[in-house]
């Protein structure tokens, strides 16, 4: 990385009420890094990013953005800055035009780059002849791309999107990212997102994966594949096989779906489990380390069933007959 | 950031949140239709039934107890009345866009919150302002010829009053977490702040202190003078139809205290929330 990062934020703590969301938080982002923020709901991701963004204030800690003190000077930091939120904030009265109209005077774009920047957008999003329509006449996969339009219209040099694919249909996601990939080509941008659809991350340069308000590790998808990646079993077993095998293999986890999944530590592993159980199962599959694999490792739990804590596993285990449960 | 930019930002910010707030006013049928309404029954109906009522006796000679028939005496009012739903209903907005998110693509744009608020309780107050002038229209039912300056005094002062209860709507809002509950409150804040202000009875002004409390109980009189819309509507008479229960100048500085007070205190709590 070379000069001044694009981001860096350094020891920010926040807390809400008796829950801490965020604990002693510190890292950079680099200039046009694509960065992802990698973790659960509740994992303190959107309240990190209302952070950077000035709109929540940390309880510690420093942010600098585009070598500005953000904390002292939140307006002014705000003009380098394009947010997607996570929920719609569009108004729905509005015209397309008229919502990126009215960005462009609430940033101060002059008239003339104003009308340039609207026009360059609504063809990048591919949305042109939807100019002149009330928004809430739109798809929200539509909406979406409107807000990532919108949140360039002023020269943001780093643009954030708070799970800007949750929700929408495969198609619609892949869009998406084909838009962020061709700004990035086009425009000096650091790009910040975060997201639980861990298939995505894999073409972000570095991935911060963080649970419970603190950072877990932060790496190139690669990096963490090789440290933290694990071979995983994902067994289907018999009904009645499978509370033999929880038994055995205390830290394999259950999805909601009756599949067990257990780290694996080599092939031998899956040869030694196979000669045990192999009669009980329907189904065994070897998983090549993966970013899922990372974040099970990391996390102990797979980010698909985010909840799956004890209490779930239980329900889970009791849901397929197994016994002690009550 | 240089001058002119600081300058453009502001007043394309301002000019944006503005005309916004115009905007979704004019696509509303519903509130147009109140607008409308509003007026008509309170002028045609209310007030050209009671007109003949509206004078007292003295020694078997009739005489009206202000030099003004009941139509003239209420119209001020109903243009006060107008403005006033209006303005708080405007502050629905506020709670839209808190509730819609829109509230956050203002907050994280370069504009101070002073900036935004100002925006949404000029547009606000424009449309009050307008439904204002809903009621002007029908000055020629009431009798009134109305000279240019009267009306452009009277327009001054309605945009004094629309800017202050829009303030007042706001401060409302921000207290008020869903629109079935704006609803029933601004309904119980507006009537009874209207009924109270000498708008739609007078408090006679030829009638000594003692005489006024045989006719009207001390707790009634006591709720017209504290009720600062007395002095509104008052000023809005001396404007429309030069007639002044309390002192002329009462008025306008009771509309200039509203507009300032209610725009502090709602700027307070906008720059908490």
């Amino acid at each position: 990385m070379t000069a001044e990062p694009a981001i860096r934020i350094a020891g920010v703590s926040k807390r809400y009420g008796r829950t801490e969301a965020l604990k002693d938080v510190s890292f950079d982002v680099g200039r046009q890094e694509l960065f992802a923020l990698l973790g659960p709901n509740g994992a303190g991701k959107t309240t990190l990013l209302h952070i950077i963004c000035t709109i929540l204030r940390p309880d510690t800690g420093s942010v600098i953005v585009g070598g500005l003190d953000a904390l002292a000077h939140p307006t002014r930091s705000r003009r380098d800055i394009g947010v997607v939120f996570q929920e719609p904030s569009l108004d729905d009265r509005l015209t397309v035009y008229e919502n990126l109209n009215f960005h462009g005077l609430v940033f101060g774009v002059p008239a003339a780059l104003r009308h340039q920047r609207i026009a360059e957008l609504l063809d990048l999003v591919e949305l042109r002849d939807w100019r002149d329509r009330l928004v809430r006449t739109l798809s929200s996969g539509m909406k979406r791309r409107v807000e990532i339009a919108r949140a360039l219209i002023h020269t943001s040099k780093i643009l954030f999107l708070d799970e800007p694919t949750a929700g929408l249909d495969a198609q619609s996601r892949e869009r998406i990212w084909t838009y962020i990939n061709q700004l990035r080509s086009q425009r000096d941008l650091t790009v910040v997102v975060t997201t639980h659809y861990i298939e995505e991350v894999e073409g972000c340069d570095r991935v911060c994966v963080i649970d419970h308000g603190t950072i877990l590790a932060l790496d190139t998808p690669a990096a963490l594949k090789a440290a933290h990646g694990q071979q995983l079993l994902r067994i289907v077993p018999h009904d009645d096989a499978a509370a033999a095998i929880i038994a055995e293999y205390p830290d394999a986890t259950v999805r909601p779906d009756g599949e067990i999944v257990i780290k694996s530590s080599g092939d031998s592993f899956a040869e030694s489990f196979l000669s045990r159980h192999g009669t009980h199962i329907r189904r065994l599959s070897v998983e090549e380390p993966s970013l899922e694999s990372v974040f099970l490792s990391l996390t102990g739990r797979e980010i698909r069933d985010q909840a799956a804590g004890a209490r779930e596993r239980t329900l889970a285990f009791g849901r397929q007959g197994g016994e002690h449960t009550r | 950031m240089t001058m002119t930019e600081t300058i453009r930002l502001h007043a394309g910010g301002l000019y944006a949140i503005w005309f916004r707030e115009v905007k979704r006013a004019i696509r509303d049928r519903g509130q147009l239709i109140g607008g409308v309404s509003r007026p008509l029954l309170w002028v045609l109906i209310m007030g050209i039934g009671l007109n003949p009522y509206f004078r007292g006796e003295v020694y078997g000679e009739v005489r009206f107890v202000v030099p003004y028939t009941y139509l003239q005496f209420i119209f001020p009012a109903v243009i006060a009345l107008n403005i006033m739903y209006t303005s708080i209903q405007s502050a629905v907005s506020v709670i839209w866009d808190r509730q819609f998110g829109f509230l956050r693509e203002v907050l994280v744009s370069p504009l101070p919150r002073a900036t935004i608020l100002l925006g949404k309780i000029l547009g606000g107050a424009t449309v009050a302002l307008f439904h204002g002038c809903l009621v002007l229209v029908l000055a020629q039912f009431a009798d009134l010829s109305l000279s240019i300056g009267d009306i452009a005094w009277g327009l001054v002062l309605m945009a004094l009053l629309a800017f202050g209860l829009t303030s007042l709507g706001v401060v409302i809002a921000g207290r008020i977490r869903s629109f079935e509950g704006f609803g029933v409150f601004s309904n119980a804040v507006i009537l009874p702040l209207y009924f109270t202000s000498s708008s739609v009875f007078p408090l006679d002004p030829s009638l000594t202190s003692a005489q006024t409390a045989v006719i009207y109980p001390e707790w009634l009189t006591f709720l017209v003078r504290i009720n600062p819309m007395t002095y509104a509507v008052d000023a809005l008479r001396g404007a429309f139809i030069h007639f002044h229960q309390f002192d002329p100048a009462l008025g306008p500085a009771a509309l200039l205290a509203m507009a300032v007070v209610f725009f502090a205190l709602a700027l307070r709590g906008f720059a908490r929330a």
